[in-house]
């Protein structure tokens, strides 16, 4: 009987089981990668080719809601001479409030000049007018800063696109009011407290880098309590419980959450040092007396990094807290919209994307025997990551925003354009992946295979760690690279004047599906007659390279931490 | 025999196979394709148990993949295809649905070139055991300082258990991938060219360290120094493009080959 057979075995079952269901699930994300491939290939040849003269390609416009809040009459129904030869238009606004419900008619007058407008505020106290006068062919806009949904209900005159009853239904549409306040008593400290939890981040990231001796003697004297500032940490998480919670609380409660977490370890790192008589001046001892000094500056990096961007929205910069407002008002204009459209878009393509691309290339690299259909997939992943842009706008027409045949029906939402972006990333990723696993060297698989792992736990345990910071590389360039992508965005129907915040998932809750992103902004700005737009578009591109410069910092961020933990 | 070697004049894989002892594995006849080109003709072997077993040979013989085949770690190779059988006691290591974890885990390997994961020395040696076992913290420890200590490396290491393995010297690193072999204990340790990238001293001591592990394991070890496989190993075993051209004892190899190619091989009068 040998020594090391005394202590307990274990279980091989659930081993075995993972490396099954491990397998099968990594072939399966191979395959939905395949799918998405065939489905394109039958989407675009089944109205030319298979249905011949039968088929009909509808353009995306066709099916594009008319914008929820613009209400547009291409051709009024006003004669030559400007008198008006229908019905009289009539909208009725309806709403209800803590007050009671509320309804008023406005009666709009069509002349013959163009660009001639007035628009309608609404407000608690209801509408400033009751008439306007709107030239022929000139948006305006009916503004709210309610909380609650308006309805508007055209109820006499012409039609753009009459339905059976021959009164469309101008879908709800509600403007959230800018009052944002921690408490319900109104006070508004939000801006504050955003702030401060920023600078507490940079402080304790500052502090972890540059150990300075008087910080370190002044935290010291507080090490004691080391536990309570751990259990103080979660006191940020009370925070939602009081509040709903928005981009910018989410920001405030991780970073005051991370910035607790880090100071707890600092003085529990010192306060050991200090109960073994060791000195506190000495800052490699420090760094290496810290619990998990790494993770925590990953961390911290990370929320600094993005939160410095949500940062500006509760200072007031107009540039960037602002929404596009109209045609006249330029400077006050900015790309609030536009970025939260970007930050959605590449949100929901990462989410979905990331996993199938890495489970794939996992798939392919460590587990698919070199048949003729891996070759294939590998031939047809290797040419689709250089596929031109604007087919994979095509392709996410056809399959995410189109209904019908292989169509999801989300609509030219962001959730559409979430998927398209990251179907687009998932060819670039593999390719990158598969890369970065080529390129673990073989002595690492065969040790950890010679000393009895399951092809699994090679993968988890030693190659995957080892391909981490190249896939992230990797990863993240994709990313960076969809980020600035416009061309697909206009086929699946991003619009270049939004006046909302977008909401992610309007396509599955059947809410304001608008949306548009910073290079569509930019391009809807370039395309503004007035210079001032242009020099807004300037901006904006260079409000869209920092976005990108941050996404390549997180890179390089997460690479670090991999190699530090890989070779410190 | 002339001096060009054509296909008629190699010898065929021998069938003199002699051991005193009880056999750990048995190798029957195997023959092992790369594709389409032969490696291994009709290899058959015997290792014998608690004994070194050295394969010497001119460099692509044959003598890794021989090696290599004894844990199937030539299953990684998608294109290689053997026949053949291998066994150790009960169990058909060659057998289609053999477990391969468990093959592994009691037939050992230690490479040319050190490996150890990029992980601290203490967790290179503990990872294999948590692998298989679940040892409590202390049993673990007990496990790692045992391994370590037989693997000739305590004293060295002893006071750095969590810096990495891979900021070892060469030749501490390849005593750490020793270590972690024998910390699981397997039955038979493979080594292949164990040396080849270490300097003398660290070659004394690892030697040193295979005539130790004899005692509890039966070691394999494939080397192109003539010397040292006199000085380690109880077999030895010639091989010469694919084929096992003679085995017998060591000293009997060294001092008064059977097959005229193995004299001129061990004395460097060769090719
Ligand atoms: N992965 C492989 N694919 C194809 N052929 C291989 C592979 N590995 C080895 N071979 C071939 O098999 C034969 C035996 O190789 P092997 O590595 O076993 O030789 P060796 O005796 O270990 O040589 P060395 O002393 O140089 O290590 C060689 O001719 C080699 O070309
Ligand atoms: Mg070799």
């Amino acid at each position: 009987m040998k020594e090391i057979d005394k202590l307990p075995v274990r279980n091989r079952k659930g081993r075995e089981f993972i490396e099954k269901v491990g397998s099968g699930g990594l072939a399966l994300t191979s395959i939905i990668g395949l799918v998405f491939l065939l489905i394109l290939v039958y989407q675009i040849a089944k109205p030319t080719i298979i249905d011949g003269e039968e088929g009909e390609i509808v353009a995306a416009t066709e099916f594009l809601p008319i914008s929820d809040y613009i209400l547009k009459w291409d051709n009024p129904s006003v004669d030559e001479d400007g008198n008006l030869i229908s019905e009289p238009i009539i909208l009725q606004l309806a709403w209800d409030d803590e007050n009671g419900s509320y309804e008023h008619e406005i009666e709009i007058t069509v002349i013959p000049q163009r660009n001639v407008k007035e628009n309608i505020q609404l407000n608690e106290n209801g509408v400033d007018t009751n008439e306007v006068t709107v030239g022929k062919k000139t948006k305006f806009y009916i503004y709210s800063t309610l909380s609650t949904p308006v309805s508007v209900h055209q109820i006499s005159g012409p039609t753009p696109a009459a339905n059976e009853t021959g009164y469309p239904q101008v879908n709800t549409f509600v403007i959230q009011s800018d009052v944002s306040t921690v408490f319900s008593n109104g006070i508004s400290i939000e801006e504050a407290i955003a702030v401060m939890s920023w600078s507490f981040l940079m402080v304790m990231i500052l502090v972890y880098v540059f150990p300075n001796e008087k910080i370190i003697q002044s935290i010291s004297s507080t090490s004691k309590n080391h536990q309570i500032i751990r259990w103080l940490s979660l006191a940020p998480f009370l925070f939602f419980i009081l509040n709903e919670i928005t981009v910018i609380r989410f920001f405030i409660v991780l970073n005051c959450f991370i910035g607790l977490r880090m100071l707890a370890n600092l003085s529990e790192g010192i306060f050991r040092l200090s109960n073994q008589m060791m000195p506190l001046n000495d800052k490699i001892l420090l760094k290496h007396s810290i619990v998990n000094r790494d993770g925590l500056m990953l961390w911290a990096r990370l929320f600094f990094l993005v939160s410095t961007f949500f940062i500006p929205l509760s200072v007031h910069i107009p540039f960037l807290t602002e929404r596009y407002q109209d045609i006249f008002q330029p400077y006050s204009s900015g790309i609030r919209s536009a970025f939260y459209g970007t930050f959605w878009v590449m949100g929901i393509a990462m989410f979905m994307a990331i996993p199938i691309s890495i489970g794939a290339a996992i798939y392919l690299e460590e587990y698919a025997k070199p048949t003729r259909l891996t070759k294939l997939i590998q031939a047809l992943i290797t040419n689709l990551a250089g596929v031109p842009s604007i087919v994979f706008g095509l392709f996410g027409l056809a399959i995410f925003v189109r209904e019908g045949g292989f169509g999801l029906g989300f609509g030219p939402s962001i959730f559409a354009a979430g998927l398209t972006m990251g179907v687009m990333a998932m060819p670039i990723i593999v390719l990158a992946a598969q890369e970065a696993l080529r390129s673990v060297p073989r002595s690492i698989r065969e040790s950890a295979y010679g000393i009895g792992c399951t092809r699994w736990q090679v993968t988890k345990d030693h190659v995957l760690p080892s391909a981490m910071p190249g896939m992230m590389t990797g990863t993240i360039l994709a990313m960076s690279r969809i980020v600035g992508e416009a061309a697909p965005l206009l086929v699946v129907g991003a619009f270049g004047a939004v006046l909302f915040d977008p909401e992610p998932f309007a396509a599955l809750t059947d809410g304001n599906i608008n949306f548009t992103v910073i290079p569509i902004q930019i391009y809807a700005w370039t395309a503004e007659p007035g210079h001032e737009w242009h020099a807004m578009a300037a901006a904006a591109s260079i409000a869209l390279i920092a976005v990108m410069i941050s996404m390549n910092s997180i890179a390089i961020i997460l690479r670090e931490y991999y190699r530090r933990r890989l070779n410190s | 025999m002339t001096e060009e070697n054509t296909e008629n004049d190699i010898p065929p894989s021998t069938r003199k196979l002699d051991i005193d002892g009880e056999a750990e594995i048995h190798i029957d006849g195997l023959d092992l394709w790369y594709g389409t080109k032969q490696a291994l003709y009709d290899v058959s072997l015997p290792i014998a148990k608690n004994c070194v077993t050295s394969l010497i040979g001119p460099s692509g013989c044959g003598k890794s993949t021989l090696l290599r085949t004894i844990n199937r770690m030539n299953d990684l190779i998608p294109i290689c295809r053997y026949e053949g059988e291998i066994v150790q006691g009960e169990t058909e290591i060659t057998a289609k649905d053999a477990d391969l974890v468990s093959i592994r885990k009691n037939i050992g390997m230690v490479f040319q070139r050190p490996n150890p994961f990029p992980k601290s020395i203490y967790d290179n040696v503990a990872y294999g055991v948590k692998l298989h076992h679940k040892p409590s913290r202390e049993q673990l420890d007990s496990i790692v300082e045992k391994s370590l200590k037989r693997a000739a490396i305590w004293s060295e290491v002893s006071d750095r258990l969590h810096d990495l393995g891979t900021s070892l010297s060469g030749g501490q690193q390849q005593r750490l991938c020793i270590a972690r072999s024998i910390a699981i204990e397997p039955d038979v340790i493979l080594m292949d060219e164990p040396c080849s990238a270490l300097d003398p001293i660290a070659t004394a001591a690892i030697e040193e360290l295979i005539l130790e592990l004899k005692k509890d394991f039966t070691v394999v070890i494939v080397t192109h120094s003539m010397s040292q496989a006199a000085r380690v190993s109880d077999y030895t075993g010639f091989m010469y493009l694919g084929r096992m051209v003679e085995f017998n004892k060591t000293e009997k190899i060294f001092s008064d080959p059977d097959q005229e190619l193995t004299k001129r091989y061990i004395t460097g009068r060769f090719g």
